[in-house]
Order: C-alpha cells, then structure tokens, then sequence
C-alpha cells in the first residue's frame, strides 16, 4: 500500500542552508550537503531542496551537483530559480528526481506543460505559499509581499494534471509552532495531492495532517535542525499511519 | 574470471549520476555512453529513464540506440530497464501520443488505473517466480509515474496496488534476458541497493 511521505526540507539563502522563519527572518545552519547527506542517513522519504534567492540566477546546479556527490540514495526535489523547460531538464540532469516551481507560476505559466512534456506531470510540483484571509485561501507573492486569490491559470494547470503535488507552504506560520489546517479544507483542488508544509514541528499535528485524505506527504525543516537522527525519532512518534519503517530497521534485518 | 562491466546507455533522459552511483555501491563496475562502440564493452546494458515516453524514444532515436539495443538483446546481452525504462521495453505508449517502444517486452504502456499517480513509497508484491526478488517481497521502494506496462502475467515478476482493495498493477518484468524495474531502485535506500545488485546479478546470469 502506497505510504504516506515524510519530506526532510533545506531551505537555502546565499549559497547556504538556513533556518527559516515566515520567509523573512534567516539564521545559518550550515552546507545544505551536508544536511542531505544527513537526512539520507537518518531515513527521510524524499528531500527537498528549496532555494529561495535564486531568481534570473536560475538554478543552482553546482548545489546539486554537490548533493549528487554524495551518493545520496533518498529522492531527491528541488525548487529555485527554474525558468524554463530547459532549466528544469538540467536540474533534474544534475541529480533531482523532481522539480517544483513557484515564481514561474505566476510569470510564465505557459512553460510548465513544456516541462510535463519533458519529464512527465510526475515530476512536476507547485510550491505554492499560501495563507488565511477571512476564511478564504489566498497565495502570497514574496516579491510584491502581496497576498491574492490563486491564480487562474494555476488552477488550471492543476486541474489538467500537469502538476502531480502542490507544496502548500503555510507562509504565516513558516518557522513556527503549528500549521493552518485551514490550507487543507480549502484548498479548491481537492483530487491534487497536497504536501504540507509550514510550522510541521508537533507529532501530533504532523500525525493529524498526514491523517487527512488529501495530504499524501508532511514537509519538516527547521526542527530536524535540532539534533541526531530527528526523522527516525519522528517516525517512530507517528503511530500507525501508513508511513514507511525507518531505514534502520531494513539495515538490521538484511 | 569474467569481466562484470555494466554499461549504462546515456541517451539524456534519465538521472545517470544517481544510477551510476548506485551501481557502484553495490560493487559493479559501470560507465554511461551513448556510443555503440563503448556500450560494446559491457557486460549488461542499463536502460535508466525520467520524463514522458515519446520525449525518451525520440531520444533514442536521435542517439541511433534503437537498431543498437534490438541487435545487442537479440544478440543474448542483459538489458536492465529502470522506471520509464521498463516502460520502453514495451510494445506502445498512450502517452501523450500514441508511441511505438522498443519491443522487447509484449505488451502497452497505458494509464495507471485508480489514481492519477503512483508517487512515494509501496511494497512490492513478488511472484516468486523471479530469484532476483527473492529477498524483497513486502519491501518498500521507491516509485514516480503515472503510466504503467500492461503485459502478459507470464512477464510479471512483481506488482504493486494503491490500496489494500484495489487492482494490482506490474511493476517489476522478466522476459528472459530482459528485466524491467518500475520504481527507482537507486533512490530506494537500502531495499533499492538490495534489488539493483541480485537483479544485476541475475543479468550477468542470464545474458
């Protein structure tokens, strides 16, 4: 039976992995290789690398390719700086498994069915900030630090099946305690696969999130910062979800 | 002694670094080409793939590998497909449009039924026809696609289901010399590196 996901996330500013807090407050962790290579050891299901400066930089590639060094043997996602049907051929050329994209969503939607074509909807994830207003979802633009209703054309893709998993990032709670379960009851897309994302710190929560039908995966970053071994750790708190055995375990009985 | 080369066929789509990292942890000796003459030089032949099915066979086209690996598998040499490279060995593709493989395997590539996706991590379910499975019936891998190789049950070695109660699908091929992986074996931790080196094993066997 298919399992439910525990994605370890690097987010990385500068050319360094860093502590996020709502996308606006930074505080170095270290190389983000070197935090792959850890939560490759420790058992994550996927890693996902998101570098949120990247802009007409395009993608770091020399990033991956430092990642694609370690010999890393957990799937890997990356985000950052893709623009292109090109860009994400050649990130997915330098070690990723799959690419997610944001600021093309809003600049050049027209591109992603390019991309499907390439490498298959699979592949192919919307990172998508988003927060409560009221009681109506809304995307928020890091750039403009607008927030707005998500765009049609975004809709539009998800509806196509271009895009097989939207990244729903709790942008207000980023960094923090707890995640808005509210993102997931409203969410307009309801046959796409959500990974939360966002103040996922709590088993309990983390449990519950990965309880709802919709949420085929939970995102954790900042706290897996904060010691050894934190995804076998958590794993081992989540109960009897349909989440894979930690690799240990595997390692053991071989 | 026999020289054990794995030669893996690096038409540009698939994620060469991973798998060539793997099979060197599981202590093969390996390079990618995409020159007939190199790939001349293995022992097995790997068929890595990442993307859509007419992007892959129009890249092994324009490569010239076709003829090249109809003559080397018709010629007795292992061939070892891995995700949409198990998808190529078939007969035809549906999609995005309809898309002749290589073949090798009879049968179609058609949607997954059941879900639009089948992404993350799910057990095997192994015939136990296959020696090279052996060891993983119930093991966890890794898995990305949305299409499948529909195929005679002959074939199937291995399959996989999206929930408890619903229809099961291949996800693992053998028609002789030639092997199909569905999921990713190099991104599948230890399980993966487990499979890639019996099935690997079994190649040099059967080739």
């Amino acid at each position: 039976m298919l399992g439910k996901r525990l994605v370890g996330v690097i987010t990385v500013k500068d050319g360094w992995a860093v502590q996020s807090f709502g996308f606006g407050r930074y505080l170095p962790l270290g190389r983000a290789e070197i935090l792959a290579d850890n939560l490759d050891r420790w058992g994550a299901d996927e890693v996902l690398i998101l570098c949120i400066d990247r802009g007409a930089a395009g993608p770091d590639l020399a990033l991956l390719r430092r990642v694609a060094a370690k010999g890393l043997s957990t799937p890997l996602i990356y985000g950052g700086g893709i623009r292109s049907v090109e860009d994400a051929v050649a990130v997915v050329a330098s070690g990723a498994d799959r690419v997610a994209v944001d600021t093309l969503l809003r600049d050049d939607p027209a591109i992603v069915p390019g991309i499907e074509a390439a490498l298959g909807a699979q592949a192919v994830i919307a990172a998508l900030p988003l927060g409560i207003d009221g009681d109506a979802l809304v995307s928020f633009d890091y750039r403009t630090r607008t927030r707005a209703p998500l765009a049609e054309a975004t809709l539009a893709l998800l509806r196509a099946g271009s895009i097989s998993e939207v990244l729903a990032m709790d942008h207000v709670n980023d960094g923090g305690a707890a995640f808005d379960e509210r993102i997931v009851d409203l969410f307009p897309v309801p046959e796409v696969p959500l990974i939360a994302f966002g103040g996922l710190r709590d088993p309990d929560q983390i449990r519950r999130v990965l309880g709802r039908p919709s949420v085929r995966a939970a995102a954790v970053g900042n706290s897996l910062s904060y010691g050894e071994n934190r995804i076998r750790q958590l794993k081992s708190k989540l109960g009897a979800l349909p989440i894979r055995v930690p690799s240990y375990h595997r390692w053991i009985d071989q | 002694m026999t020289r054990k080369l794995v030669g893996i066929v690096d038409y540009g789509a698939g994620n060469i670094a991973s798998v060539t990292r793997s099979l060197k942890k599981t202590g093969y000796r390996c390079f990618a080409s995409r020159n007939p003459a190199e790939l001349d030089k293995a022992s097995v032949l790997v068929l890595p793939g990442v993307g859509a099915f007419p992007s892959a066979m129009q890249a092994l086209h324009g490569c010239g590998l076709v003829g090249y690996l109809q003559e080397s598998v018709q010629g007795g040499r292992s061939l070892v497909g891995i995700c949409l490279g198990m998808q190529l060995l078939g007969d035809f593709s549906e999609e995005i449009a309809p898309t002749a493989g290589l073949g090798f395997v009879p049968g179609r590539v058609v949607r997954i039924r059941d879900a639009r996706w089948h992404i993350g991590w799910n057990a095997l379910e192994t015939s136990g026809r296959a020696s090279f499975l052996a060891e993983s019936d119930g093991r966890s891998v890794y898995f990305n696609h949305s299409y499948v190789l529909e195929t005679s049950p002959e074939y199937v070695v291995a399959v996989a289901r999206l929930g408890e109660a619903l229809a099961p699908f291949p996800v693992a091929v053998q028609r002789g010399n030639i092997f199909g992986l569905q999921f990713h074996p190099e991104k599948s931790q230890s399980a993966g590196l487990r499979i890639l080196s019996d099935v690997l094993a079994e190649a040099h066997h059967a080739g």
